[in-house]
């Protein structure tokens, strides 16, 4: 019990080929099939952080065009505002313009309509007079009309002497 | 009295007769069974979906491999297959007086055997991680006075390990046995719950830890 003898040897022995038989069926196993999960798991692990990565990358992606859109929608729309803007003022002006010619034109129209029915309108008057006077000059014989005519003309003349007394000779002469 | 000597089992003729003792059998015993077990155990390990005895194996040797890691470190990981080797064999050495066997560990042989190993594995790692030099002038640090008592060292520690689990180990087969021989009914179960299993488990758990300190200490 207490003696030491050759089994020391064959229990070094025995532990040395416990230590290989064990290392090759169970540690070598179970610690390579552990080591296998642990790398799936890093590998899963990674992956799911790709994953997520890509995604969120998409989505800044996704992000930016929509602002780009936007903008780019905005801007069109100011573009189209502004031009509305041109278009109705060019237009409200050319109707403006337009009508100023228009009503011109009717009032020079209307003004030489008026003038043509004054002129129309004296030349009757006249033609009126004329057979007024010729009638008052045929009903009340020529003498007196003439006598009448004379005397205005002399009325005429005495006044048109007076204001002209300076150059009477002149006009004399010319006569 | 015969049941505390390890008989010889048979003798292999040369140099006059080599006895084979009781303990170096069940070793062999011992070897054969959890080589067998392993083999049936390991069989059909799956990395997905894996049944209830691989993930008991499996939590099983994440404790040993964080045990050890936590004691040994990093450098000290490529020990770990032998701790756990030794861990394994002592355990079951220690709990197969159980099943009617002696215990090997009974046999000083066997624990000599076993802090001999311990000892080469410790100095052996000493000299890989620091170099022959460095090995050498770990003996004179911190200060040279103190090398006799780290030379001394070299003795004490597996003469400790050895002397520790044979005692141990031989202290409870012998109440063991005075218990069964003075009341063989009933009386013993608790006894043999606290001095085969719990003590067997405790002594392979302090032959390790001490080994993987020694280790760890030497790789550091």
């Amino acid at each position: 019990m207490l003696s030491l003898n050759w089994n020391l040897l064959f229990t070094i022995i025995n532990l040395i080929v416990l230590y290989l038989l064990m290392k090759k069926f169970l540690i070598g196993p179970v610690t390579g099939i552990m080591e296998k999960r642990k790398a799936l798991i890093e590998d899963g692990l990674a992956n799911a952080d790709k994953a997520n990565k890509d995604a969120q990358k998409m989505k800044q992606q996704y992000e930016d065009s929509l602002q780009n859109a936007r903008q780019e929608s905005e801007r069109i729309m100011t573009t189209a505002k502004a031009e509305a803007k041109n278009e109705y003022n060019r237009i409200v002006e050319e109707a403006g313009e337009k009508a100023g010619k228009l009503l011109s034109g009717a009032q020079a129209t209307i003004e030489a309509e008026r003038a043509q029915t004054v002129k129309e309108l004296q030349t009757e008057i006249a033609g009126l007079a004329m057979t007024a006077a010729k009638k008052i000059v045929n009903e009340s014989g020529n003498d007196a009309v003439y006598d009448l005519f004379l005397s205005d003309v002399n009325a005429g003349d005495s006044t048109k002497s007076n204001g002209l007394e300076g150059d009477g000779s002149e006009d004399s002469d010319h006569r | 009295m015969e049941e505390l000597n390890c008989e010889t089992v048979f003798k292999i003729p040369l140099f006059g007769g080599i006895g084979v003792s009781e303990s170096t059998v069940v070793t062999w015993i011992i070897i054969a069974a959890l080589t067998i077990l392993s083999i049936i155990f390991v069989r059909n390990l799956k990395v997905e979906n894996p049944g209830k005895i691989q993930l008991a194996l499996e939590s099983l040797f994440g404790w040993l491999q964080d045990f050890f890691d936590g004691i040994m470190g990093e450098n000290g990981r490529r020990y770990v297959p032998y701790m756990i080797t030794v861990i394994l064999y002592i355990a079951v050495a220690n709990l197969i007086g159980l099943l009617g066997f002696k215990p090997p560990t009974k046999d000083m042989n066997v624990t000599a055997g076993l802090a001999i190993m311990s000892i080469v594995l410790v100095e052996f790692a000493a000299i890989r991680a620091r170099g022959t030099k460095g090995w050498l002038k770990k003996f004179m640090e911190p200060m040279a006075v103190v090398l006799p008592i780290n030379i001394l060292e070299l003795f004490t520690r597996p003469l400790s390990l050895c002397m520790r689990l044979f005692g141990n180990v031989l202290g409870s087969f012998v109440i063991m046995e005075l218990i069964k021989m003075l009341v063989p009914l009933l009386v013993p179960i608790p006894f043999n719950c606290y001095f085969d299993i719990f003590d067997g488990l405790i002594q392979a758990y302090v032959f390790v830890f001490l080994t993987a300190l020694y280790v760890g200490e030497a790789v550091e």
